[in-house]
């Protein structure tokens, strides 16, 4: 079969998924989970098959497009439902499906108890399907629908608990900001259709260096509107502050939107439009600098927060910041690389913390947990795992991943070269908080609910309490359910979480620095053209080795901080919050990114919509107009109903006056 | 002169038009309790009706089709002509699909005075195919002010509220943009006679030949404009509609917002911009400035209103705003853009108001905001339905309204890139205020009056079709697009020339390779097929046709 066709499949099966789910959620009980988990495994099988046989064809002919029917094909636009399959295209849908496969079987047994067990994975097979939609589109129109699904999906899932009002309000907070990039992306598409005539990728592509020249106004102006939609569903500094609040949805939802869909779109974006970037250089610069931003910004948040999956969010923030910035700088192979560890070693995390948050019976705090290690092992060995790739300690994948984008921004010269030793600083912090949040959370005295389960009990809640508010749970419906759940006792769960710990230890060996290529071989094909690319701008193996070992050194300095400040003398922290208070209220107001925002944006909109109603409305629309077009009428019928005397002289008056008015009028025009 | 097509549908479409009516009237005869299913029944026929003359439809033929054309008033000049283009196809199947929607809402209901109701609704359907329908200004003017006596009716004897008020409003509001409207007509049609020293002629194809002077374009043009302004309503136009929407009964407000308001945006389609291109042009830049406070100011509105209603009417506003915004981008893209927007917003909007009423069913018969909440509990699948309806009505990408947005967005960012970038904030703002209102409906904590139920056969009967036509839209918008695409060409052309350029000549037959209508400027491209030639047929000939490229 051709490539196209296997992406065609790869697309249905989350659709068939979504479908038969959502129309028969009533007779399922168990089954929706089986159904939602083979969709998805069937898409991973289908996506291996896209591989094969692009791996069947020629490099040079390893683009292929397929439509089904004119979508939206008139007045000079020509959108159809279009696919594009290319080594790019089909990477990420490996990422994509294959993560997702392993997080729908651990949903099987982490939402078991849950009332709206059926609504969920049609939820989840959806969100799926919009990011398959999302990385296989083949014009704008198509990417940009892709964009939107994911965005609606997140929605859906994040306020899943839909009783909750802090859960709607992350919904919406979340759609709300990822509407503004598809405006961002919409926009983009204009600036470039102005000049190319065409939404389709490949028409773009080729035609780009022969309408636009380096640095093109509109070029530039496009490609920043780009990053406008990158950055939204990026959470890239200054619209991330959906990304920590997303955590009211279900701890796998989390792993789901961190790991394998949603926050990785962006960097998928500039790669996949990477001819344009090429050319825009100022663009590329805005990103990377915003990723850096982003990445020191979210590490240093992740150092005070205490909710432990917020402390998880923040670290993808920070990772993906490491992406954008390589992306931007041009590193696209190294930036996808480290989107696949990224995928793996970070849905690991997320499982193991959902684990540890079964175990404390809902409770999501780091000052109530400790001391886990000998209760919980193998959920001890995957954060652990996880936590190691995270900081970038060889031989785990993060490190590998990690040092080669860092290492390639080095290579650039110039101001990338300022973002690179600022991107060695992020690997410090990201070292210091993910073990601050093994450190507490597994060492230690045990806490009472540890403690409990050493015994061999799971820890319950008397009252079920939202963990963000306190306030009591709906019974009903929208709530995680009266049943907690730890990997110890679910084999889903731990086949889950043991593939993953394989491949965030072993996935990084596919591209190793003057050992193996994989990756850059493989994309080779699709990033030909790209002068940034070539063999010119790649570090070379010596210095990508040298950046290794700086990352690894930088990595363990962390680490061992975190030891001696968590472990070795606990006080220390708590030392630190007294000398520099001012210091430690910034931090966990997050940088007050929310209350500038609200300031900004939210209040004068809601502002003006007040006065719009108060104001414009009651006085200028209900007053002026319609009041001075009802008093027209009205003095106008009274003054025709005064003329109403019943006088028959007046009568006769007002003819004559008339006729000869009209007769005089026909005398003078005539002359 | 018959602009006839050579394929033809069984029926005339006089048939089209007053088969509402007269169904109205036969089952009139029928005992009370049976009018409403009968009446909801019987409209079925105009849209079997409506259907085959879609599917007899040529695309490729960019003039009028299935024409009517006779002299109705000798001594005046006045034509009763009508026919079928690209600007009015998708319209006239989406107003008889509303109406059968409507009744059958109705239906499932006890109403008062079944027999007079479903008479009213016969004579609006009647009213408002034939103001899609018409081709000759006088009986485009005579349908238009038609359509105001059955709502006029439906709001005062079945509306709830201050109905009074709100009838006297939308009255006063419409009659002074109709008066003037039959003003600048009868003008029209004397002053191009006089300066052409033609007969006396109202027809659209007539008039479009015998161009104005500037002067009296420009005024004639404001008349037109603000009788279509009213009614779509615009701001700030719009000061009848808060209380006109709150009043009418649900199944009224649906077809009304649906497509009475459609007539006049479609008529700045059909006639505006065809009969007064000059004046289009030198009044772009008003026009869009108005759409973009209309935009605004709806979007503003929505933001803030409790009334789950009029977050709805108020969402219409900054709608109508940007099909306003693309028909005066005056190109093709988005006056495709725009037509598209009047169809989807058609479904989108009257499925919204069902919608609304389902709600206020379930929270005590309250339509504020803070009397709901919750309501998804116990119906899951009504709750899925507003979340389509939702989705849709915010122009989510991936919906067929996303689509039209985006042409409309397109064309404004070729002809004015300002306007376009503001006007595409709102589209965020539009987000906001449609999920606002599917979270206080639907979601949170239950509200003190709510009691949660499934949807009932009742309301499914009119929310569940309309889902089902957003769905079908939404994976193949080009539906609205691909039947339009000549006409709308045809009706842009002259006004989207700088300076105001002749109006379209006469396809001259001297014309080498291409003949008839393709000899049109705006219409070579498109006859131009390097790959396939393309079967056209020639506007003179009744019985033959040839084939370009043979």
């Amino acid at each position: 079969m051709s490539p196209t066709t296997w992406g065609w499949l790869v697309l249905l099966f989350p659709l068939l998924g979504t479908i038969t789910i959502g129309l028969g959620f009533r007779t399922y009980s168990r089954a929706a989970g089986v159904i939602g988990t083979a969709a998805i495994g069937l898409a991973f099988v289908c996506a291996v098959g896209a591989l094969i046989a692009l791996l069947g064809r020629a490099g040079t002919h390893r683009e292929v497009v397929s439509s089904l029917w004119s979508y939206d094909v008139s007045a000079g636009v020509d959108a159809r439902l279009q696919i594009l399959v290319d080594p790019i295209s089909v990477f990420m849908m490996l990422v994509v499906t294959g993560v997702s496969t392993l997080i729908h079987l651990y949903s099987t047994a982490y939402m078991r108890s849950d009332e709206g067990y059926s609504r969920y994975f049609a939820y989840l097979n959806y969100f799926v399907l919009s990011m398959l939609i999302l990385v296989l589109g083949g014009n704008f129109v198509m990417l940009i629908i892709g964009w939107a699904f994911v965005g609606a999906a997140s929605y859906l899932l994040i306020s899943f608990w839909y009783r909750r009002t802090t859960a709607t309000g992350a919904g919406i907070k979340a759609f709300v900001i990822n509407v503004l990039g598809d405006v961002g992306l919409v926009l983009g598409t204009f600036f470039i259709f102005r000049h190319t005539h065409t939404v389709s990728f490949l028409g773009s592509f080729a035609a780009t260096p022969h309408v636009f020249h380096t640095d093109s106004t509109d070029l530039v102006a496009g490609c920043l509107l780009f990053l406008v939609g990158a950055f939204a569903k990026s959470a890239q500094v200054p619209l991330h502050t959906w990304l920590p609040d997303a955590m009211e949805g279900p701890t796998p939802v989390s792993s789901l939107i961190h790991a394998a869909t949603m926050v990785t779109a962006g960097v998928y974006l500039i790669v996949r439009l990477h001819p344009l970037f090429q050319l825009a250089p100022t663009a590329g610069e805005v990103g990377a600098i915003i990723g850096c931003l982003t990445l020191l910004i979210a590490g240093t948040i992740a150092l005070v927060v205490t909710d432990i999956k917020r402390v998880i969010a923040y670290s993808t923030m920070s990772q993906i910041g490491y992406m954008i910035m390589g992306a931007s700088a041009g590193a696209y192979s190294a930036a996808l690389f480290h989107l696949m560890t990224h995928a793996f070693f970070k849905a690991l995390l997320f499982m193991a913390a959902g684990s540890i948050i079964g175990a404390m019976a809902g409770n999501q705090s780091l000052d109530r947990m400790s001391g886990f290690r000998r209760a919980m092992p193998f959920t001890f060995g995957c954060f652990l795992v996880g936590g190691l790739a995270l900081s970038g300690i060889p031989p785990f994948s993060g490190w590998l991943s990690k040092d080669a984008i860092i290492a390639y921004v080095n290579n650039r010269g110039g101001i990338y070269e300022v973002l690179g030793i600022l991107g060695y600083l992020g690997a410090l912090l990201t070292g210091l908080y993910t073990f601050r949040m093994i450190f507490r959370a597994f060492f230690g005295e045990p806490s009472p609910e540890a403690r409990e389960l050493e015994h061999g009990h799971i820890a319950h809640a008397e009252v079920p309490t939202n963990p963000a508010t306190g306030e009591e749970e709906d019974m009903e419906v929208g709530f995680p359910g009266p049943e907690h759940v730890i990997a110890e006792r679910e084999p889903a769960m731990k086949i889950a979480m043991g593939l993953l710990a394989l491949l965030a230890i072993v996935g990084g060996f596919i591209q190793l620095p003057g050992v193996s290529h994989v990756i850059t071989t493989f994309l080779g094909s699709s990033l030909a053209d790209a002068p940034l690319a070539s063999a010119a701008h790649e570090p070379s193996n010596g210095t990508a080795w040298i950046g290794l070992i700086i990352g690894a050194v930088i990595g363990l300095v962390g680490i061992t901080l975190a030891y001696s400040v968590y472990v070795r003398r606990p006080g220390t922290a708590a030392r630190f919050q007294a000398a520099l208070p001012w210091l430690h209220r910034f931090l966990v107001n997050k940088w007050y990114f929310d209350e500038l925002i609200d300031v900004l944006v939210v209040r004068p909109a809601l502002a003006i919509g007040r006065f719009v109603e108060t104001v414009l409305e009651r006085i200028v629309i209900a007053g002026g107009v319609t009041g001075g077009v009802t008093a027209a009428v009205r003095s106008g019928s009274a003054a025709v109903r005064r003329a109403q005397t019943g006088v028959l002289r007046l009568y006769a008056a007002a003819v004559i006056l008339g006729l000869s008015a009209v007769v005089l009028y026909f005398l003078i025009s005539s002359t | 002169m018959h602009l006839a097509h050579p394929s033809s549908a069984p029926f005339t479409l006089s048939i089209l038009i007053w088969l509402p009516l007269a169904l109205a009237l036969i089952v009139n005869a029928l005992p009370a309790r049976a009018v409403g299913r009968a009446a909801a029944v019987a409209s079925l026929l105009p849209v079997a009706v409506a259907v085959t003359f879609v599917v007899d439809f040529n695309s490729h033929f960019p003039g009028l089709q299935f024409v009517t054309d006779q002299v109705w008033i000798g001594a005046l000049g006045i034509h009763y002509k009508l026919g079928i283009n690209g600007l009015n196809l998708a319209l006239v199947l989406l107003t008889t699909v509303l109406f059968t929607v409507s009744l059958a809402w109705s239906a499932m209901r006890e109403v008062d005075r079944p027999h007079t109701y479903y008479f009213w609704f016969g004579l609006a359907e009647s009213a408002v195919l034939g103001a899609f329908l018409a081709q000759d200004l006088m009986l485009f003017v005579a349908f238009f002010d038609l359509m105001l006596i059955p709502f006029y009716f439906l709001v005062g004897s079945w509306g709830t509220g201050e109905r009074v008020r709100a009838t006297i409003k939308m009255v006063i509001y419409t009659m002074v943009g109709s008066f003037l409207m039959l003003a600048a007509a009868v003008a029209t049609g004397v002053i191009a006679s006089g300066d052409h020293g033609t007969a006396l002629n109202f027809t659209f194809s007539a008039l479009q030949h015998l161009p104005l002077s500037r002067t009296d374009e420009n005024w004639i043009f404001l008349a037109f404009a603000l009788a279509f302004l009213v009614k779509m309503p615009i701001t700030p136009f719009h000061g009848w509609l808060a209380d006109a929407y709150k009043s009418m009964p649900i199944p009224a407000v649906a077809v009304f917002s649906g497509v009475v308001a459609k007539v006049a945006s479609y008529g700045f389609l059909q006639i505006v911009l065809p009969l007064f291109p000059h004046a289009a042009h030198h009044f772009q830049v008003l026009m869009l400035i108005i759409a973009l406070v209309s935009i605004m100011w709806g979007t503003a509105m929505a933001f803030t209103t409790g009334d789950a209603r009029l977050v709805i009417a108020y969402s219409s506003v900054a709608q109508m705003g940007f099909i306003l915004l693309g028909i005066f981008s005056l190109t093709p893209q988005g006056g495709q853009g725009a037509l598209l927007q009047m169809l989807n917003h058609g479904v989108v909007t009257a499925a919204s108001f069902f919608v609304v009423a389902a709600l206020a069913a379930r929270a005590g018969g309250s339509e504020r905001l803070e009397d709901m909440g919750g309501i998804a509990f116990r119906a899951p699948v009504l709750a899925t339905l507003f979340l389509i309806v939702t989705l849709a009505n915010l122009a989510m990408p991936g919906s067929s309204n996303f689509i039209g947005e985006f042409m409309i967005l397109l064309g404004t960012f070729d002809s004015h890139i300002a306007i376009a970038l503001i006007a595409s904030v709102a589209v965020v703002g539009a987000s906001f205020y449609a999920l606002r209102l599917f979270i206080r409906a639907m979601h949170n904590r239950v509200g003190g009056r709510v009691v949660s139920l499934e949807i009932s056969r009742a309301e499914a009967v009119a929310i569940v079709p309309l889902c089902l036509i957003i769905l079908a839209l939404a994976f193949f918008p080009q539906f609205g697009l691909s039947k339009s695409e000549g006409s709308m060409r045809l009706s842009t052309y002259a006004a989207a020339q700088p300076g105001g350029n002749a109006s379209p000549s006469l396809p001259s037959a001297q014309s080498a390779e291409l003949t008839g209508w393709w000899a049109y400027p705006p219409l070579r491209q498109l006859a131009y097929s390097p790959q396939k030639p393309r079967r056209v047929y020639t506007y003179r000939t009744t019985s033959t046709h040839r084939t370009l490229h043979s």
